[in-house]
């Protein structure tokens, strides 16, 4: 069991959801009858849940500074029916109607943001009233009737990457080459990581740990490019799949890496402290609303994208789900705490949850009151782990 | 923390792989070519509709029915129906209701693709969202068949049994002209007008079918719209939600019927006359005509005592029946049947398979529901 904790090097309360988000995706796979890993089924898997994750992204950094979104699905459904009815009635092209539709998820974000900062309104309370707003505005708009979008946007939504090179790979070279750009950075950051790891304590973790790290993430990352790559032919890992992991590498680096991100989690930590350190409070609470809404136009995007029309009634309740991947992966309803990746892995396991009760033919009843035990569990877990005082039980589990 | 959430990952990856080695397919350019021109076959045949040398499929196969919800009596009903006659005819049926959410639909749909269903029995929740997923369910030939609501914006669909919803429409107006001659004396007759939810492609259809019986009345002078609203986005109910009809019929008597009696409400279906009626009532009215659609249990109550004028029957029954005919018709091979009418899609002309609606009464309810002894035991 120490091998085990020098391989993964440390803590290892952080596991429990990925754990859990392994141990799901083997048991539904054995329940289905080898179902759940198939490459249709998470091509869909990722397709049909990326605009819920790009949501999350947003909604990660709101809940840090400790504030709450609760338009986002409404900004979501608004910018995609400007989007449908611009380039519907006006006859643009297709680019300019997605840019419209960012332009106004940046004009709602401001919106918010302004109330929030300059006014100290309360978040929920802005975004509640912005919820109401851009619901009404969608109905409005569309006149409740569905419009269909333009056919270019359905790469957006649910694309596939070309099909390129030699034959013999046995899959999608595109999704190859990503797959390879995964390994070959994951060793370099790696292999930089164990050169400084000794710098200023001396205590270098041990060679043969960074070996079997880099072997297993190989290993991971290569079933999963296979996994992607080997469907039909003309079928990839899906295109709102990369643009959701761009935007999680370009979130993740925001977060942990630039001022801004320090600034997010001073704020959400402590407020007043943060404030007199010289933190612009107003900025960062304003950046962070606008980035929001602009996340939200990105999964409108998305969503009309796969559905090839956006309706009157999309985006209704997605904030919920964003919110519940959110706290799933950890974050602290006070804020100043959470991380992009944490969120990642909760929105993935509501995402799994979902897609394996579906292959096994529960109704959306049953599963909708399972996903509000997990999210409670989950919660709970979480809460009961961090307790001070108390060693976690992933912890005992590993500890020797 | 990045690299221990996704060395955790590695760990999960290593079981996986450890697990399951082997059990997946692998891609091959021979399967797929030889799926190819049996993909285009079907294409052919469905346009055409013929009974050409088709590929049927499995007696036992497994067919998935996809539902909006199951929030009025019509759907619980479809998903009864389905569950037990795809059965009884020995399929393996999958029939999942979408809560009235797009996404769970898609989400849906797709994992019927991945349990390998046949055919796909599609009851849209917003017949021109699923486009890409139906796409997909044709690439992987199964075949798309739209039950009761049209579905739009997309080449992934092969057939839509419905009921003509513009003669619903029709015979909705008709019943309630027929009641004011009936209930109400001499004309002119003062009446409002309500749609259903501009979400089901349905929903305009049924208001323009009443409408070409209307109108001419209207310019004639027998009925009267007092508020003057006959558009149909003025009209409608967003959802089908008979909430909003109540609150829309009472802000309607409050403002033009303080001083007028109203005689007639064109409606929809049965929720929204219901929502109508009690409106009329708490303002004190008289209990107006009304028209109706699906014979909800509680409405036909209401039609046989008299409180509710009319309803349209449209039995779940024969839609499953028509749909599972066609369902057999796949499976032995002999494609979609033939039929005359079709509809555009927005993309493709759909072929239809059209079933006729029943007026329902108080005279001819017990006729009507002859073979259906649960409606016929509320008639008391």
């Amino acid at each position: 069991m120490k091998y085990i904790k020098q391989v993964l090097g440390g803590d290892l309360r952080q596991y429990t959801m990925v754990l859990a988000l392994g141990l799901l995706i083997i048991i539904f796979n054995i329940i289905s009858g080898g179902r759940m890993l198939t490459s249709s089924n998470f091509q869909n898997l990722i397709s049909g849940n990326a605009y819920v994750l790009v949501l999350a992204l947003g909604m990660l950094m709101v809940i840090v500074i400790g504030q709450i979104d609760l338009s986002v699905g409404s900004v979501a459904g608004f910018s995609g029916m400007v989007m449908a009815l611009v380039a519907k009635n006006y006859n643009i092209p297709w680019w300019c109607a997605v840019l419209i539709a960012i332009a106004i998820g940046l004009l709602a974000g401001a919106w918010h943001g302004f109330f929030l900062a300059q006014l100290g309104i309360p978040g929920f309370i802005t975004t509640l009233g912005g919820m109401m707003i851009f619901r009404g505005g969608v109905i409005w708009i569309s006149h409740s009737i569905s419009v269909p979008a333009p056919e270019q946007l359905k790469w957006f939504g649910a694309g596939y990457l070309p099909e390129w090179g030699p034959a013999f790979t046995g899959m999608n070279n595109s999704t190859l080459l990503l797959g390879i750009i995964g390994i070959v950075c994951y060793i370099v950051a790696q292999l930089k990581k164990y050169k400084h790891s000794g710098d200023g304590t001396g205590a270098k973790d041990p060679i043969w740990a960074v070996i079997v790290r880099i072997a297993l993430m190989t290993v991971l990352i290569g079933y999963f490019t296979w996994l992607f790559g080997s469907g039909r032919v003309g079928t990839s890992f899906p295109v709102p799949g990369l643009i959701l992991l761009l935007l999680t590498i370009i979130y993740h680096i925001i977060t942990q890496r630039t001022k801004f991100g320090r600034h997010v989690y001073a704020v959400g930590g402590n407020k007043a402290a943060a404030a007199l350190s010289g933190v612009n409070v107003k900025k960062t609470y304003f950046l962070t609303m606008m980035n929001m809404s602009f996340l939200a136009a990105v999964a409108g995007i998305l969503f009309v994208g796969r559905s090839t029309a956006a309706g009157p009634a999309d985006g209704t309740s997605w904030e919920m789900d964003a919110i519940a991947s959110v706290f799933i992966g950890g974050a602290a309803v006070s804020g100043g705490v959470g991380t992009i990746l944490a969120t990642i892995v909760g929105g993935l396991v509501m995402a799994v949850l979902n897609n394996g009760l579906m292959l096994m033919g529960v109704g959306a009843d049953k599963t909708q009151v399972i996903k509000g035990f997990v999210l409670l569990a989950a919660v709970a877990f979480d809460v009961y782990n961090k307790k001070s005082g108390k060693s976690s039980i992933i912890g005992r589990i590993f500890s020797k | 923390m990045k690299k221990r959430t996704l060395l955790s990952m590695a760990m999960v990856a290593t079981m996986m792989v450890a697990t399951f080695a082997g059990c997946g397919g692998s891609r091959e350019g021979a399967t797929d070519t030889a799926e190819q021109p049996a993909a285009e076959t079907t294409e052919a045949a469905a346009e055409e509709t013929t009974t050409a040398d088709m590929p049927g499929f499995d007696a036992g196969a497994t067919i998935g029915v996809s539902l909006p919800w199951l929030g009025t009596q019509n759907w619980k009903e479809a998903e009864d129906m389905f569950t037990e006659q795809l059965a009884e005819a020995g399929y393996n049926p999958i029939v999942q209701a979408a809560d009235q959410k797009v996404t769970q639909q898609q989400q849906q749909i797709e994992s019927m693709i991945e349990n390998g269903a046949k055919v796909i029995v599609v009851g849209p929740v917003d017949g021109s969202q699923l486009g890409s997923v139906l796409e997909q369910a044709k690439e992987a030939g199964v075949y798309v068949i739209g039950y009761d609501r049209l579905l739009e914006n997309t080449t992934g669909v092969d057939g839509v049994v419905q009921f003509g919803s513009v003669k619903t429409g029709e015979l909705q107006a008709q019943a309630l002209l027929q009641g004011l001659e009936e209930k109400k004396g001499e004309g002119p007759y003062n009446i409002e007008l309500f749609g259903g939810g501009p979400a089901d492609p349905n929903a305009p259809n049924f208001f323009t079918g009443a409408m070409s019986v209307l109108q001419p009345k209207i310019d004639d002078g027998t009925v009267v719209v007092v508020s003057g609203q006959t558009d149909f986005t003025q009209c409608a109910t967003v959802d089908w939600d008979n909430a909003k009809a109540q609150s829309r019929m009472d802000s309607l008597l409050s403002g033009f019927y303080s001083d007028k009696d109203i005689h007639g409400v064109l409606c929809p279906n049965d929720g929204i006359a219901r929502a109508c009626i009690t409106a009329c009532e708490n303002a004190g009215q008289e209990i107006p005509v009304v028209s109706g659609l699906d014979a909800e249990n509680e409405s036909v109550e209401w039609v046989w005592q008299g409180r509710q004028y009319s309803t349209v029957a449209k039995p779940t029954d024969d839609l499953v029946k028509e749909t599972i005919e066609i369902i057999n018709s796949l499976q032995a091979g002999n494609g979609m049947p033939s039929t005359s009418v079709t509809a555009d899609n927005g993309v493709i002309e759909v072929p239809i398979y059209e079933l006729p609606p029943v007026v329902v009464t108080k005279d001819n309810a017990k006729e009507v529901f002859a073979n259906d002894p649960s409606r016929l035991d509320l008639l008391k």
